[in-house]
């Protein structure tokens, strides 16, 4: 390794390189910051911009994509509460209210440096560890994917909000809107009631724009017009965060950028899954969960630093394996054989000067990323103080600009709108969208793994304790199962002697 | 024209105060589980001509759905089970006050958004749908402000305009 | 004031009448749908071809744009477009022959609404098996068929190309009752099923196995043409046509809107002839993407999708169940 650094190290410190990653960064900020417009929207309309570039100016443009994009999400999620991209949904939570708070340069920069260390945790972990890493990425099959998922739906009980039960019936109506679309496992069509574009299914980032931008947008109908704009005594805030806040940062992130690049390394999950892994963790794990959903720094530290230590993981099996860790690294990886690099440990040893430019490239785009944003933080800040007025019709613009550019049709501004319109139905029935989100998140997976598995297995569901992971992702399905429960009795203990 | 709009301004500001006094109150908690039931079950009934399955199937495609209305319809009967129960202790039921006015206005956002949607679509022309999504929501607001007009309508050309010629999103 | 909002607005006006105006006239530009993702093997390839119009044609510039959705995607091109529209679309045997008898109702054209191009190059599949088994050529696999219980066989997508090959080679080899396929969302993951032990066999792309046949974790045991492979790193596996059992190749045809003048799709096609020659284009599909640079003619075209549909035809029993 150390022979290829040197090199590496002259390859990347060009001018065109540092100039490329920092548009990269920036357009992926400002990008993500939009809501309606996705990491991997982004980087299809820019990938034609790479294809007369040689090989690290190119990835390294997508990277500071990539990577900003992680980051940029959370600016719309904490300043209007409506998450720029799927994986932002969880900082939501809790940003929002920080900013509601009146610390929104706080919140924006908590979400910064979070997502600067889980950025460049993930990179070091790719640089130093990822061959290994991704020999173990590479024996979890289809069995421990499921159970990955699994353990993902138990943080159904975190974000219900006030009751669990109606938690379950919206994360049933999100699984089932999964299903949507052309079954995974015969290609026959499933619930498309004659609509041919339904076969495609319902693509995740089109429900965000409705479930939770537009319905932001219907939202202002609740609104009297006097206090449609922020108080602007809110907005004078100084973004400092106390020696104490840094303190209770510190362990989430760790935990979570850990979080993060173990899920990232599993081909199929991405960004969103190691957020709300992470988020619902750190409550767990927390002193202070009361503060949860009410602007904690730490909730904000989690999610974000688990969806930028994404970032470098899914890179691992790319770059090792050539394995697509999600949908904008194939994006990269075909940006990488354009230039003639069939990604693969072999490149390590043909092309090693190359490879390792682009693992340092993302170190280094994380710091770009850190330096920018502390300039776009203060600039980003400002949009609390645009007027509804003018904000509204924008973000209306960007969403249905958005849902159009995925697929290049209104059928899916359509789709939309439509879900707009349930999740104004979902509020006035007080059915939290978190988790419809989450089932459409983890419902694909889910089902095709538990099918895929039994196949596999001819219908024996022994499959699924057949390996040391599957016991180990069981166990702690167990001990979040355990958590809920022994939450809930706590919790009416609590009530009842309220009521003494 | 000025004294038009303050006319229209007042005749609206007078129907608004009628509709903010009308509440609706439901049961929220029963209403939402009487719904979902129905929708699962509605689900499960249309399954059999929503989802082809293979005999070959392992687990074939409607079993996972099927789960899910299974599950969906139990947390149904669990709310709608708790709130009867309420209702025979003679206890307070989960209750949801819906301002009238609210809902209009929403009705009335809502149809800026459908109308934004039918214009870019029947035109062909995402601006012109932008462009009447900009004057519906000043409309809306009751914006008087010119300089709003003209900032929020050229970022919609400009929003437009990058779309089309920098990204290459031909809308 | 009002004059001022009045002359922005008049400004703007003409700004957007000019940028919806603009485009020149001499240099035409058609543009490439690819209705697959962007990552994908015909989008790169498209993308490649598009990056060199420029350099081989001063009257046709090719912009390539890739709208995942295939049939749909399809659909769309067939509804918005008309016979000289400058438009390209990329259709293969996936649509031309497996949906058109699986699925028909999903297709909204048929081949007779396009008119052919050029098709850019093909791609031999190749069957990989778990490197435990032993398996090294097609006599060890027919030995294989006849004594074991199960075959399983991962292929990206339920009824795709994969899913066929797979289907016709048991099929033809009397194992078809054996065969359990066992799609995967990707070629990459089915790639890395067949290494774990998840399957026996996978059916990919050589590109998208040769990492992990050259990490050891399988071997490459026949390819589905008619000769064995002549070049890279697969060169001499055995072609499953030697042993007279059934084959194809995935090809990808760019197509026109039916009805477009002749002297269009001959300078598009002398074009594309031009781009398929640079050695430059050659080498990348040949030693990148493992593909091989493969200009046909209307008759192959249809030889093609003929050949495919009778494969489809006679397997789909398999696949489908």
């Amino acid at each position: 390794m150390l022979e290829h650094i040197l090199p590496a190290s002259g390859l990347l410190f060009t001018l065109e390189n540092i100039l490329w990653i920092n548009i990269g960064v920036f357009i992926g900020s400002v990008f993500a910051a939009i809501p309606g417009l996705s990491v991997i929207l982004c980087v299809i309309l820019f990938l034609p911009v790479t294809y007369s570039m040689t090989a690290i100016p190119g990835m390294m443009f997508l990277l500071g994509i990539y990577c900003a994009g992680g980051y940029g999400g959370s600016v719309s999620a904490i300043l209007i509460n409506t998450p720029g991209t799927p994986h932002a949904a969880a900082t939501m939570l809790d940003g929002h209210p920080l900013s509601e708070q009146g610390r929104t340069k706080a919140a924006l920069k908590i979400a910064l440096y979070a997502s600067t260390f889980g950025g460049i945790f993930s990179a070091l972990m790719l640089l130093f560890l990822g061959p290994q890493v991704a020999k173990i990425a590479a024996q979890l099959g289809t069995a421990e994917y499921f159970m990955v998922c699994v353990f993902g739906l138990t943080i159904i009980a975190g974000v219900s909000g006030k009751s669990m039960i109606k938690g379950v019936i919206s994360a049933c109506l999100g699984l089932l809107i999964s299903c949507v679309g052309a079954d995974p496992m015969t290609s026959y069509d499933r619930f498309t009631f004659g609509i041919p574009r339904l076969y495609l299914g319902l693509d995740l980032a089109i429900c965000l724009i409705g479930l939770f931008a537009l319905v932001e947008i219907l939202a202002k109908a609740e609104k009297k017009p006097g206090s449609l704009n922020m108080d602007a005594e809110k907005i004078r805030d100084d973004g400092v965060i106390t020696r104490e806040e840094y303190k209770r940062m510190l362990r989430p992130t760790i935990i979570s950028s850990l979080i993060g690049v173990m899920v990232g390394i599993i081909p199929g999950t991405g960004a969103s899954e190691a957020s709300w892994f992470s988020y619902n963790t750190a409550k767990n794990m927390s002193r202070h969960k009361e503060e949860f959903g009410h602007g904690s720094v730490e909730g904000i530290a989690a999610a974000e630093s688990a969806n930028n230590a994404v970032t470098g993981a899914t890179l691992i099996p790319l770059l090792t394996l050539g394995i697509p860790g999600d949908g904008t690294v194939a994006i990269m990886l075909s940006a990488l054989m354009i230039n003639g690099l069939n990604p693969g440990l072999s490149l390590f040893t043909t092309q090693g000067d190359i490879m390792y430019a682009i693992m340092l490239g993302l170190i280094l785009v994380n710091l770009f990323m850190l330096l920018q944003g502390k300039f776009l933080t203060t600039l980003f800040a400002k949009v609390v103080s645009i007027p509804q007025e003018i904000l509204t019709p924008i973000i209306v613009i960007f969403c249905f600009a958005g849902a159009y550019s995925v697929n290049k049709n209104y059928f899916d501004v359509g789709v939309a709108l439509i879900f707009g319109i349930l999740a104004w139905i979902l509020r006035k029935l007080e059915l939290p969208p978190v988790p419809i989100l989450l089932g459409l998140v983890l419902g694909g997976m889910t089902e095709t793994n538990f099918r895929r598995a039994l196949l596999i297995s001819n219908g024996s569901p022994r499959i699924f304790f057949s390996s040391v992971y599957c016991v180990i992702f069981l166990v702690l399905i167990l001990v979040a199962v355990g958590t809920i429960v022994r939450g809930k009795v706590l919790e009416r203990k609590a009530a009842a002697g309220k009521e003494d | 024209m000025k004294d038009q709009l303050a006319r229209l301004g007042a005749r609206l500001d007078a129907i608004g105060e009628r509709l903010a006094q009308k509440d609706l109150r439901i049961p929220v908690d029963l209403v939402t589980g009487v719904l979902f039931a129905l929708f699962a079950a509605v689900i499960l009934r249309v399954m059999p001509d929503q989802v082809t399955v293979s005999e070959k199937d392992v687990v074939n495609g409607r079993a996972f759905p099927t789960m899910l209305m299974a599950v969906m319809l139990l947390g149904c009967v669990m709310l709608i089970g708790k709130e009867l129960y309420k209702l025979a202790k003679k206890q307070p039921l989960a209750w949801k006050t819906i301002n009238l006015l609210v809902e209009v206005k929403a009705l009335v956002i809502l149809a800026i958004l459908g109308g934004t949607y039918f214009l870019s679509r029947l035109t062909g022309l995402f601006v012109v749908g932008g462009v009447f999504c900009c004057l519906g929501f000043l409309a809306y607001f009751r914006c008087k402000k010119p300089s709003y007009y003209a900032i929020t309508i050229a970022l919609a050309v400009g929003i437009w305009a990058a779309f089309r010629f920098v990204l290459n999103v031909n809308f | 004031m009002k004059k001022r909002v009045l002359c922005l607005g008049l400004v703007l006006a003409l700004f957007t009448a000019a940028l919806a105006g603009c485009g020149g006239t001499k240099n035409v530009s058609w543009k490439v749908t690819c209705p697959w993702a962007p990552s994908g093997v015909a989008a790169m390839v498209s993308q490649q071809a598009a990056t060199k119009s420029t350099s081989y044609s001063d009257s046709i510039t090719l912009v390539a744009e890739a709208i995942k959705g295939d049939a749909a995607t399809v659909n769309t091109w067939i509804a918005d477009t008309k016979a000289n529209d400058p438009e390209l679309v990329f259709v293969g045997e996936g649509l031309l022959s497996i949906t058109s008898i699986l699925d028909p109702a999903k297709l909204q054209f048929g081949y007779e609404d396009f008119v052919f191009v050029e098709n850019l190059y093909s791609s031999i599949f190749v069957l990989s098996a778990d490197a435990g088994l032993g398996i090294n050529s097609i006599d060890d696999l027919e030995a294989y068929a006849r004594s074991a219980g199960e075959i399983s066989v991962a292929t990206n997508g339920a009824v795709g190309s994969e899913a066929f090959l797979a289907a016709s080679l048991f099929g033809a080899m009397g194992a078809g009752d054996k065969l359990k396929l066992t799609p995967y969302e990707s070629a990459a993951e089915a790639a890395q099923a067949v290494a774990r032990g998840e399957t026996q066999f996978a059916v990919s792309h050589q590109s998208q196995i040769l990492e992990t046949y050259q990490q050891g974790g399988v071997t490459v045991v026949c390819a589905f043409d008619e000769k064995a492979v002549e070049n890279g790193p697969f060169a001499g596996v055995e072609g499953v046509g030697s042993k007279g059992y059934p084959y194809f190749r995935n090809r990808c045809f760019v197509m026109a809107r039916a009805g477009t003048d002749d002297k269009s799709v001959a300078e598009l096609k002398e074009l594309y002839g031009k781009i398929l020659a640079d050695q430059e284009v050659a080498d990348w599909l040949h030693d990148t993407m493992l593909l091989e640079v493969d200009t046909m003619t209307v008759a192959d075209v249809e030889a093609h999708i003929d050949n495919v549909k009778n494969i489809v035809n006679q397997y789909k029993d398999i696949v489908t169940g």
